[in-house]
C-alpha cells in the first residue's frame, strides 16, 4: 500500500460560526450542523485526501474562551491544550459578523503558541450589512494566513486544503496579552509558556494559588477585557462601515418569534404542523411499503420450497423487517423538521422563551433542546445536555429526557392508535393525530413533573445561569438537511433492522418448535402457535402482565422491547404472520381481529391505552442507558432511571387498565 | 455600563460574549413572567439572552433619559 503522509488538524471557533459547515465541506463524513450553540457536543472527526496527504480533521465543540464553563467547553480546552503534540495545527474559524467576539479565543490560542490558520467565514453576510473587511490588513495585524470562505457554497474550501497541505500554520511570536507584572513572578517557571502557566493560575489549578493571594476569577475578567480592547484596536483599521445597518431579517422576525404571546403561539403551531405532517404525509409511503412487504412475503411463500426455510423467510424475517421499515417515513419527517428548526437559528429563541417556564421544574432553558430532540432520539439528546453549565440541571435533564416520545415509540404508538382509535375527524383534524399529539404532550408533562419531584433529591448544586448567544436567522439548507435525514433514516433501518432481523429469527425458531408431543421426536416442529416454546415463555410471564391487560403475545413483544422499543412491532408482525388461523391481510387487521378464548377482543380500548402508557413511561432502550451511564458516570443514577421509569410504567398501566376495563 | 463587585460573582460568560464595561446596549425583549432578557449590544449588534439575575450584576447608565 502506498505510504501517505498523515496530518491531524483541529477546527476551532465560537459556536454558530459555521464550523460544522466547514467540517462538512472538508470531510467526506456527514455530521449534523445546527444554528444553535453546542450542536457539536462531542468532538467528531473526519478525513480527506488532498494531493496524497491524508488529513484528519477534528471538529471541536465551539467555545467562547479557553476557560471552560460547561462540559463541552471542558472537552474543548482539554483537547486543545493537552493534546498539543497530536495535531499539526488549528484552523480557526471566524464569522465575519462577529469578529470581535471571535478574536478573544483566537488571541488566547495564539498566545499558547499553537500554530494556526484563520478562516473568515460568511464574509458575504457582512458585506450585505454594509461592513467591509480588509482581509489584507487583518492578516497583517494578526500575523496570520487568512482564507475567506463561504462554506455553505463550498467557496474557499480548496484554499483551506491547499494551505493545510503547504503547512501555512503560523505561530505567533509576540504575546497579544502581556501578563501583568505583579503576577508574572507568581507563574510556575517550569511551564513551556508563560500563558499556559497563567491559565493554570486563573483556573485555580496552580496548587499555590491561594497562598499567592489571588482571585482567579479576577484574573480571567481582567484578561478578557484586555483582549477585547486589543481586538478593538486591531479591528479599527480592518473594518470600514459603508452604510448604516439595514434592519435585518432577524430583527423583523424576532418581533414576532420572541413575542410574549405570539412567540408561544408560533412555537405551538410549529409543533402542531410537524405532528400533522408526521401522521399524514407519511401515510402514502407507509401504505406502499406495507403492500410491498405483503407482496414480498406472499411471493417468497409461493416460490420457496415448502418447509422451515419458507416459513422462516416469509413469516419470520420479511414481516419482521417490514414492520420496522414502514416507520422510516414518519421518523424521517420528524427529523427533517427538527434539523430545519436547529439550522435556522430558531432553537435559541425557543430556549429564550422556555427558560422561565422550565426553571420551576429545576431545569434550564437549554434543557428544551434535549427535550425537543428527545422526540427524535434520546441518545443524541442526552449528549446534547453537555452545554448546560449547571451540574444539577444537567443531571435532571438527562434523567427526564427519555420520557420524551422518541421515534422508536412512534411505531408502537401508530399501530396501537390505529387499533383503538376510530378514523373520524374533528375540525378537519383526525382523532388519531390528536391522540398522537396527546402522547407527545404526555411525555413532555411527565418529564417536567418528574424533574420537579427529582430536583428535591439531587444534592449537587452550583450557580445556575443563562447567558446565550442568539444567532442571526439563516436560511436552512433544505437539500442538505434532506440528505442528512436520509442518512439518519438509513442508520435507523440498518441499526434497528439488524436487531429485528435477529430477534425475528429467534422468535420464529421459538414459535416453529414446541415441546414434544409424542415420544419419538426430540422437539415438535411446525406446531400450532399456541403449543410453541414461545407461547410457553409468554404464558410463563402472563401472570405478571395480566393485570395490565396484556395477553402472552404482547408479553413477548414487551420482553423483546427491552432491547429497543421498536422491536415490539417487528415481534408482533412476526407473531401474527405465524398465526395460521388468522386470515390473509395486513398485520394490523390481524391484530384487530384477534380474540381471546372468551371472545373478547385482545386489543380492546383498555388494553390499547395500557400499552400506550407502558411504552410512554418504561425505560426500554439499552443504547440510551449506555449513553446515560457515559454522561453521568454513575451506576446509581442509571439504575435509578431504569427503576423509576419502568416502575412508573407498570403501575400507571395497571391502574388505568383496571379502571377502563 | 459597568459591573458590580468587579464582576466577581457573575458568570464570566457575559464578558466573554463581549458585553464589556462601557458598552452601549439595548434590552429589546423580555420573556413573560420575568423571563430572560434579549439584549442587543455593540457595533456588531450581537444579541444574547440573559436572565434578570445576571443582568443585575450590570451597572447601567440610562442614556436615553439622560438626554444624551
Amino acid at each position: 500500500m502506498q505510504e501517505n503522509n498523515n496530518k491531524q488538524i483541529l477546527l476551532v471557533g465560537n459556536p454558530n460560526v459555521g464550523k460544522s459547515t466547514v467540517f462538512n465541506a472538508l470531510s467526506n463524513k456527514k455530521q449534523k450542523t445546527g444554528n444553535y450553540a453546542g450542536v457539536t457536543v462531542s468532538s467528531h472527526s473526519g478525513n480527506y485526501l488532498y494531493k496524497n496527504e491524508e488529513v484528519e480533521i477534528v471538529d471541536l465543540p465551539g467555545s467562547y474562551s479557553i476557560y471552560p464553563s460547561s462540559e463541552d467547553e471542558a472537552i474543548f480546552s482539554k483537547f486543545l491544550i493537552e493534546g498539543q503534540k497530536n495535531y499539526s495545527g488549528v484552523v480557526y474559524i471566524l464569522e465575519a459578523l462577529s469578529l470581535k467576539r471571535g478574536l478573544l479565543l483566537f488571541q488566547q490560542i495564539q498566545d499558547l503558541g499553537i500554530p494556526m490558520i484563520l478562516v473568515l467565514n460568511q464574509i458575504d453576510q457582512a458585506e450585505r450589512r454594509g461592513i467591509h473587511i480588509d482581509v489584507e490588513k487583518l492578516s497583517q495585524a494578526l500575523n496570520i494566513k487568512v482564507i475567506q470562505t463561504n462554506a455553505k457554497e463550498q467557496i474557499g474550501i480548496e484554499a483551506i486544503k491547499e494551505a493545510v497541505f503547504n503547512n501555512e500554520f503560523v505561530t505567533s511570536e509576540k504575546a497579544g496579552f502581556e501578563i501583568p507584572v505583579q503576577h508574572k513572578n507568581l507563574l510556575k517557571a517550569d511551564s513551556e509558556h508563560d500563558y499556559h502557566a497563567w491559565i493554570n493560575l486563573t483556573l485555580g489549578k496552580d496548587s499555590d494559588s491561594e497562598s499567592k493571594n489571588i482571585v482567579p476569577k479576577r484574573l480571567q475578567v481582567q484578561e478578557t477585557v484586555r483582549r477585547y480592547q486589543n481586538a478593538d484596536k486591531i479591528l479599527a483599521n480592518v473594518i470600514t462601515k459603508k452604510a448604516q445597518f439595514k434592519e435585518l431579517l432577524t430583527e423583523k422576525l424576532d418581533k414576532v418569534l420572541v413575542h410574549k404571546f405570539w412567540g408561544y403561539v408560533v412555537f405551538l403551531f410549529i409543533l402542531l404542523i410537524i405532528f400533522q405532517c408526521v401522521y399524514f404525509l407519511a401515510e402514502y409511503p407507509m401504505n406502499w411499503i406495507d403492500e410491498a412487504f405483503a407482496w414480498l412475503s406472499e411471493f417468497s411463500s409461493t416460490h420457496l420450497p415448502e418447509g422451515p426455510i419458507n416459513s422462516l423467510v416469509s413469516q419470520g424475517i420479511i414481516p419482521g423487517l417490514g414492520g420496522i421499515i414502514i416507520f422510516a417515513p414518519q421518523i424521517g419527517i420528524l427529523l427533517y423538521f427538527l434539523y430545519l428548526l436547529e439550522d435556522s437559528g430558531y432553537m435559541a429563541r425557543v430556549v429564550f422563551l422556555m427558560d422561565r417556564i422550565l426553571r420551576p421544574f429545576g431545569l434550564n432553558g437549554k434543557s428544551i433542546v434535549p427535550l425537543v430532540s428527545g422526540t427524535a432520539c434520546a441518545i443524541p439528546a442526552v449528549i446534547s445536555t453537555r452545554n448546560i453549565e449547571n451540574l444539577k440541571e444537567r443531571l435532571l435533564t438527562i434523567l427526564v429526557t427519555p420520557f420524551m416520545t422518541c421515534s422508536a415509540r412512534l411505531p408502537v404508538y401508530s399501530i396501537i392508535i390505529g387499533l383503538i382509535i376510530s378514523d373520524t375527524t374533528i375540525f378537519g383534524i383526525k382523532y388519531k393525530a390528536l391522540v398522537l399529539l396527546g402522547m407527545y404532550l404526555l411525555g413532555f408533562f411527565v418529564a417536567l413533573l418528574s424533574a420537579a419531584i427529582l430536583k428535591n433529591f439531587i444534592k449537587e448544586d452550583g450557580k445556575t445561569y443563562l447567558v446565550m448567544d442568539l444567532p442571526t436567522y439563516k436560511k436552512p439548507l433544505f437539500g442538505y438537511d434532506f440528505k442528512l435525514v436520509l442518512g439518519k433514516v438509513w442508520d435507523f433501518i440498518t441499526g434497528a433492522g439488524k436487531i429485528i432481523f435477529i430477534v425475528s429469527i429467534i422468535i420464529w425458531v421459538l414459535s416453529y418448535f414446541g415441546p414434544k408431543q409424542n415420544s419419538n421426536e426430540v422437539v415438535a416442529t411446525d406446531v400450532e402457535l399456541d403449543h410453541s416454546y414461545l407461547a410457553r415463555m409468554g404464558k410463563f410471564i402472563e401472570p405478571a402482565i395480566e393485570p395490565l391487560g396484556y395477553d402472552w403475545k404482547m408479553g413477548v413483544g414487551i420482553l423483546t422491547s427491552f432491547v429497543a422499543r421498536e422491536v415490539f412491532v417487528g415481534t408482533m408482525s412476526t407473531l401474527y404472520s405465524l398465526d395460521d388461523d388468522a386470515p390473509e391481510g395486513k398485520v394490523i387487521d390481524k391484530m384487530r381481529q384477534d380474540v381471546k378464548p372468551n371472545g373478547e377482543k385482545v386489543f380492546s380500548f383498555a388494553t390499547g391505552v395500557s400499552v400506550l402508557l407502558f411504552y410512554a413511561f418504561a425505560m426500554q432502550c439499552i443504547s440510551t442507558l449506555a449513553v446515560v451511564y457515559r454522561e453521568t458516570k454513575s451506576w446509581k443514577w442509571t439504575g435509578f432511571q431504569v427503576a423509576m421509569m419502568t416502575g412508573l410504567a407498570y403501575f400507571v398501566s395497571m391502574f388505568v387498565y383496571q379502571i377502563l376495563k | 455600563m459597568g459591573y458590580e463587585n468587579d464582576g466577581l460573582k457573575m458568570p464570566a460568560k457575559i464578558i466573554e460574549m463581549g458585553l464589556l464595561p462601557d458598552t452601549l446596549f439595548k434590552i429589546l425583549y423580555q420573556a413573560p413572567f420575568g423571563g430572560p432578557l434579549y439584549v442587543e449590544f455593540g457595533e456588531e449588534k450581537s444579541r444574547i439572552a440573559l436572565r434578570k439575575e445576571e443582568g443585575d450584576f450590570i451597572i447601567v447608565e440610562d442614556l436615553i433619559n439622560a438626554g444624551k
